[in-house]
């Protein structure tokens, strides 16, 4: 039995493919982070601003950025799923 | 014919020598293997070059001494200068480094050579070597024979190294048995004259063997056999130096203005440093004499003193020029101009950017990033407006309404002179970069920037119907026409300005993504003309053959908007972008945000015809 989980863990070790999904999910959280600065800094700017037109593009811009980050969040998810092997990960 | 009767002469007299000395057997068969070991370290280095060389290129050199570290340590594990040189002058090429950087690692390629001296001089002459590349030889073998790409580039690099060490083993060998038959004493020459004729000797050497490191090889075994005085070893040494730049000059000779300023310094620094050597003999080498009795280097040990002179004139050489490098190279930039080229003529793609595969793929990204400007500049005149309104902060709308006739350009013309002349260039040389040694990535890169310069073609194409139509009825008497072809022009000028305001910014996953952001305000732009359309079908203000021009038109204008934004989003992602990609909205996506209802046939992001 133990034999079995040494092997296991060094399957593990060498797979190539649990590597690749953390570098990925890596790779994500650091987009995800500079999304979410430039979140707050367009927010800060619509909260100054007055001209209805500059707003709403401002806006628009939000919701790009909102939806982004939505998929961003659900790619790091799935890929943590994967990872624990959960069959029920999409 | 000059080359040739010059290699037939050289090959003649080799052969001659062979059959006259066996000792020079030994001799040539050691600067033979040196210098094959050489040529399979640079071959196992140049495998490497793929990602993590040009990853750490790119990273060291934001600052001067950066870059002369990066010169001196990638030199010294290499042995070999001329690799060094030749990629960097590809990468100053290619716009990946800057000329400083470059300079910066010159400099420092020029210490690490040095390295070489003291491998040969406190090592290789001194311990059996020979004993330690036969280890070597077969390690180097077995990696050799494998089909992953690292182990076989490390085969090379263990292969190379036991090459060096035999040559190095050889030579001793060749000088050993050479003493007794022959004496290169006798051509001994003092003062100044000697100086200068050992050191043209030295330049001579290293310009045929095309390697500084093979000459200094030549210097110290003579040097150990005492076939040559130590006062004209320092001269052959600040020879080999000064001969090392044939490399770079013969390097650059294929690459474009940037090499070109590059081997120029080299030039520059390596005889300004030769003639302040050669100027300080004297003082230069009493202070390797105080030196080397610091360091405990015995006073007649000549051979790791000529090591210590070697490097202490390189870094001295360094020190001396550090100061100087920025205003140098601003020096440089301004003195060594090129003629102005064409729109339609090709900026980045030489041959030194075939170099490495990243090398390849920034020039080619950076010649399609020139290709959509050329086609920008179309687009924008097609629309009938002013590069300068597009690229300034004024609203645009006024500058559209205050058109009173549309500038007939010939779009046929500008497409086949500065489109597609060009983009037969960057196709050319996609095919020659994929035929050299490449990495997948690399390869997908290339085929995905093939893709980009098509999306380019496809959206000036597209103007060509557009811009018809737009000089028929875009300034028609007719106001409700008047205004729906305004709105067109000014949907497609403010994807203009945005996109070359994107297209001025380096690539990265933020700036790729805020094209979602263009993509969005496109499609409720487009929303908006239609809707705008159909109203005034409805209240009969325009005849429906014009409505149906006008919805053509809002369709080339949107295929265009789409062409130039795939484009973009190809140029504009990092190597590493898959992450902001898997983060980029769907057409789908898009257009769910834009309040519709079904994906436009347009937005689809695999077209017919597309790999």
């Amino acid at each position: 039995m133990k034999a079995k989980r040494l092997l296991r863990q060094l399957n593990s070790f060498f797979d190539s493919d649990e590597k690749t999904q953390l570098k990925e999910i890596k790779a994500i959280r650091k987009v995800l982070k500079a999304l979410k600065e430039k979140e707050k800094s367009l927010k800060k700017e619509l909260q100054a601003n007055s001209d209805p037109e500059n707003a709403a593009s401002l806006q628009t811009k939000l919701d790009v950025i909102y939806a982004q980050r939505m998929k961003g969040l659900d790619q790091v998810k799935r890929l943590r799923a994967q990872k624990r092997g959960d069959p029920e990960a999409p | 014919m000059i080359r040739k009767s010059v290699l037939s002469i050289l090959l003649l007299a080799l052969a001659c020598a062979m059959w006259a000395s066996p000792s020079f057997v030994d001799l040539a068969a050691g600067v033979a293997l040196f210098m094959f070991g050489m040529l399979c370290l640079e071959e196992g280095f140049k495998r490497f070059t793929g990602g993590p060389l040009e990853n750490l290129l790119r990273r060291s050199t934001d600052r001067l001494w950066k870059s002369v570290a990066f010169g001196t340590v990638s030199t010294t594990l290499m042995q070999s200068s001329s690799l060094v040189s030749l990629i960097t002058v590809s990468f100053v090429s290619a716009e990946m480094i800057g000329l400083a950087a470059g300079i910066g690692i010159i400099m420092g390629a020029n210490i690490g050579t040095t390295s070489g001296a003291w491998l040969i001089a406190g090592l290789g002459l001194k311990v059996n070597i020979a004993a330690y590349a036969m280890p070597m030889l077969i390690f180097g073998v077995v990696f050799r024979m494998q089909q992953q790409r690292r182990m076989h580039a490390w085969g090379n690099v263990m292969l190379g190294f036991a090459f060096l060490f035999l040559g190095i083993h050889y030579m001793k060998g060749g000088f050993e048995s050479l003493q007794g038959s022959f004496d290169l004493t006798a051509y001994t020459m003092t003062g100044v004259t000697g100086v200068l004729v050992y050191t043209l000797v030295g330049v001579l050497i290293t310009v045929i063997m095309q390697s500084s490191h093979a000459t200094l090889l030549v210097i110290i075994a003579a040097l150990a056999a005492g076939q040559i005085s130590y006062e004209n070893s320092l001269a052959l040494a600040i020879g080999a130096n000064l001969g090392s730049t044939v490399t770079i000059v013969l390097g650059s000779v294929s690459s474009n203005l940037g090499g070109k300023r590059l081997a120029a310094f080299h030039v520059l620094f390596n005889l300004a440093t030769a003639t302040a050597a050669i100027a300080l003999l004297g003082p230069l080498s009493d202070l390797v004499d105080w030196l080397a009795r610091g360091f405990g280097i015995g006073n007649d040990d000549y051979l790791l003193k000529l090591a210590l002179f070697h490097t202490l004139f390189n870094v001295l050489g360094v020190i001396g020029w550090s100061p100087f490098v920025s205003s140098l190279s601003g020096f440089l930039q301004t003195r060594m101009v090129g003629k102005p080229k064409g729109a339609e003529q090709p900026r980045f793609l030489s041959a030194s950017a075939l170099e490495t595969p990243a090398t390849a793929v920034t020039a080619v990204r950076r010649e399609v990033e020139h290709l959509m400007e050329n086609a920008s500049a179309l687009l924008v005149h097609g629309i009938n407006l002013r590069r300068s309104t597009v690229d300034g902060d004024s609203p645009l709308l006024p500058a559209i309404r205050q058109s009173v006739r549309i500038v007939e350009i010939d779009v046929d013309d500008a497409y086949s002179e500065k489109i597609k002349a060009l983009q037969n260039e960057i196709i050319v040389f996609i095919a020659t970069a994929l035929s050299h040694e490449t990495t997948r990535e690399a390869a997908d890169r290339l085929y995905e920037l093939r893709r980009a310069s098509r999306d380019v073609v496809e959206a000036v194409k597209g103007m060509k119907h557009l811009h018809k139509n737009l000089r028929r009825h875009g300034l028609s008497s007719n106001p409700w026409i008047r205004e729906v072809y305004d709105r067109i022009r000014l949907q497609l000028a403010e994807l203009l300005r945005a996109s070359r305001r994107i297209l001025r910014e380096e690539p990265g996953a933020i700036t790729m993504l805020s094209l979602d952001e263009i993509r969005l305000e496109q499609r409720r732009s487009s929303r908006e003309i239609n809707d705008r359309v159909d109203e005034l079908i409805r209240e009969r203000r325009i005849p429906a053959a014009i409505a149906t021009s006008i919805m053509n038109d809002e369709d080339y204008a949107q295929g265009i908007g789409y062409r130039l934004l795939d484009a973009l989003k190809t140029l504009r992602n990092p190597d590493d972008g898959d992450a902001a990609l898997a983060m980029a909205l769907d057409p789908e996506d898009i257009h769910g945000m834009a309040g519709g209802t079904s994906t436009p046939a347009g937005m689809t992001r695999n077209r017919p015809g597309e790999q």
